[in-house]
């Protein structure tokens, strides 16, 4: 819409440019910025004058957090967390998945596993964590086990329930055109149940990560619950906060990952079931 | 159609209405209850020739059953967790609610709390647990405070998502009839936004059980998580049996009970979402 010179004037005389008050949900960033400093300072002024064996202040932290990379201790704790994390994690993915698909396949199946599935899947996983240890001893295999434990069970409900709802249209269709059973697995039911796997790998993936530092502060042998355990009764509060932030950076990381996984591999559907 | 009225004969002729074959997979219950006493009876045989510290069998596992609730000492236990679950849960309910309200309703206390609401619910709550338990010590007030925190943030974070998609012109249509903040807060915000705090709710009633039992897998004094701890030093397997099915019906009967008030309170609509 052009304007004429007419329009043009009255409009200049209007002035609609006047600067509009100062509003501070126009700066909403800033806000967000300033409410972190704010907190960080406040943190630093008065944690400097508590007693630091119960309340440490951020350059401390920094200061240990420092000291522990460079001494190297912190990342070989991680790494062996992260081994037995990855370890179990992946076996809950892989028989989550095979058992999902198992279950919601045939009926038999399911009808013999559901009772176990559903009583382990609602019994809290961190009640089992004495009885694992009682078991497997205090070593890599009972953390592995714990891992395990509370990664499966969102992968498999997610696996069972994504090929029930796969439209028995879709394998009557694949039937008709000779697909083999094996065929139907890999061709219609795995694709159209992967959005609901991948929900449930990205819920298997934060429980996890709960089981593992849950089991190592149990056991407070090794690894990153180990530290936690460690500093918390050195009354090094400085250093406890130095894997707390590294535990929350990871858990950020990886339910990232997951997501942008679930974006490639299921873009098409993007539904997902709270458990 | 007029040969409808032999279709019937047709249909006998054809012995087409045979009775359908007696299939394995129509009697689910059959099979659930075989796969049970199944397992139940290979766990008693094989259990009862491991060593007894390791593995105990169900028939010993309901005598240690019987033994704790006649002596009182499950029913105590239990209503020591479930006063602090109550009371941590009670609290995280108040102050998320209240908070994903205000969150969710204002652009500023949203922006201020923000970054720190996504930051402590991305640390995995326990590990906080030693730094809570060096502050509270070791009593109730620890527990309280870890059951909070770990029911705290899917109900802030459900309830704020709730309140920012109530639609803006049943808010606005409340303003136009004159309905004062609090009454569009009570009357028309709170309600559109219940069914995302009750799913919300759902899932912290999990996470406050999880919480429930760290604190007292750790401070090892009282509860059932204590139980726990101390059963497994004693190498008393069977009792702990007892222990984590009782926990586990605990977490059933939670969720149910969640179940059933959310489709009383929200029947209006069953949205929800994940937040885990």
């Amino acid at each position: 819409m052009a304007l004429n010179a007419l329009e043009q004037e009255a409009l200049t005389a209007l002035d609609l440019s006047r600067p509009r008050p100062l509003r501070l949900t126009d700066h909403l960033g800033l806000l967000r910025a300033s409410s972190v400093v704010l907190f960080l300072i406040l943190w630093e002024v008065f944690g400097r004058r508590v007693n630091p064996l119960f309340l440490s202040y951020p350059t401390a932290i920094a200061n240990a957090c420092a000291q522990l990379l460079a001494s190297g201790e912190f990342q070989r704790q991680a790494l062996g967390s992260l081994q037995v994390y990855a370890v179990g994690l992946g076996a809950a993915l892989v028989l989550g998945i095979f058992l999902g698909l198992l279950m919601g396949r045939y009926r038999l199946a399911e009808y013999l596993l559901d009772p176990y599935v559903y009583a382990l899947d609602a019994t809290p996983r961190v009640a089992l964590i004495p009885l694992l240890l009682l078991w497997f001893g205090l070593g890599a295999q009972a953390k592995i086990a714990v891992v395990f434990l509370s990664g499966i069970f969102p992968v498999l409900m997610n696996t069972f329930s994504g090929v029930r709802t796969v439209s028995s249209g879709l394998v009557d269709i694949g039937k008709a055109y000779g697909a083999g059973e094996r065929q139907v697995f890999t061709k219609i039911i795995l694709p159209a149940a992967l959005p609901f796997i991948m929900a449930g790998v990205r819920l298997a993936v934060g429980r996890a990560l709960i089981g593992i530092i849950t089991a190592e502060m149990f056991t407070a042998v090794t690894g990153m619950g180990a530290l936690l355990i460690r500093y918390s009764s050195a009354f090094a509060t400085d250093k406890f906060f130095v894997p707390v932030i590294f535990l929350a950076l990871l858990g950020v990381l990886l339910s990232v990952a997951v997501e942008a996984l679930q974006k490639r591999l299921a873009p098409w559907k993007e539904t997902e079931r709270a458990l | 159609m007029a040969a409808s009225l032999n279709n019937d004969d047709i249909i006998e002729e054809l012995k087409l209405r045979r009775e359908p074959a007696w299939s394995l997979s129509d009697h689910p219950n059959l099979i659930r209850a075989a796969s049970v006493t199944v397992f139940l009876a290979l766990w008693e045989i094989y259990g009862r020739r491991t060593d007894p510290l390791l593995l105990t069998y169900p028939t010993a596992v309901l005598r240690a059953a019987l033994q704790l609730i006649w002596s009182g000492e499950l029913l105590r236990q239990l209503l020591v967790s479930l006063a602090s679950l109550a009371a941590g849960f009670g609290a995280s309910l108040v102050l998320g609610v209240g908070l994903g309200l205000m969150m969710g309703r204002s652009r500023l206390a949203e922006a201020a709390l923000e970054p720190h609401v996504n930051g402590l619910y991305a640390t995995p709550q326990v590990a906080l647990t030693p730094l809570l338990m060096m502050w509270f010590g070791l009593g109730f007030s620890v527990k309280v405070v870890i059951i909070f925190l770990f029911a705290f943030f899917p109900i802030l974070i459900n309830t704020a998502s709730g309140v920012k998609n109530v639609s803006a012109s049943m808010v606005e249509v409340g303003r136009a009839y004159m309905a004062s903040e609090r009454q569009v807060l009570l009357k028309v915000v709170f309600p559109a936004a219940l069914p995302f705090i009750m799913a919300g709710v759902r899932l912290a009633v999990g996470r406050g059980l999880v919480g429930m039992i760290v604190a007292e897998l750790f401070t090892a004094i009282t509860g059932l998580g204590a139980m726990l701890t101390l059963y497994g030093n004693l190498f008393e397997t069977a009792k702990m049996f007892v222990v984590i099915i009782v926990l586990g019906l605990l977490g059933v009967g939670l969720i149910q009970a969640t179940q059933w008030l959310e489709r009383r309170m929200a029947r209006w609509k069953e949205t929800e979402r994940a937040t885990q």
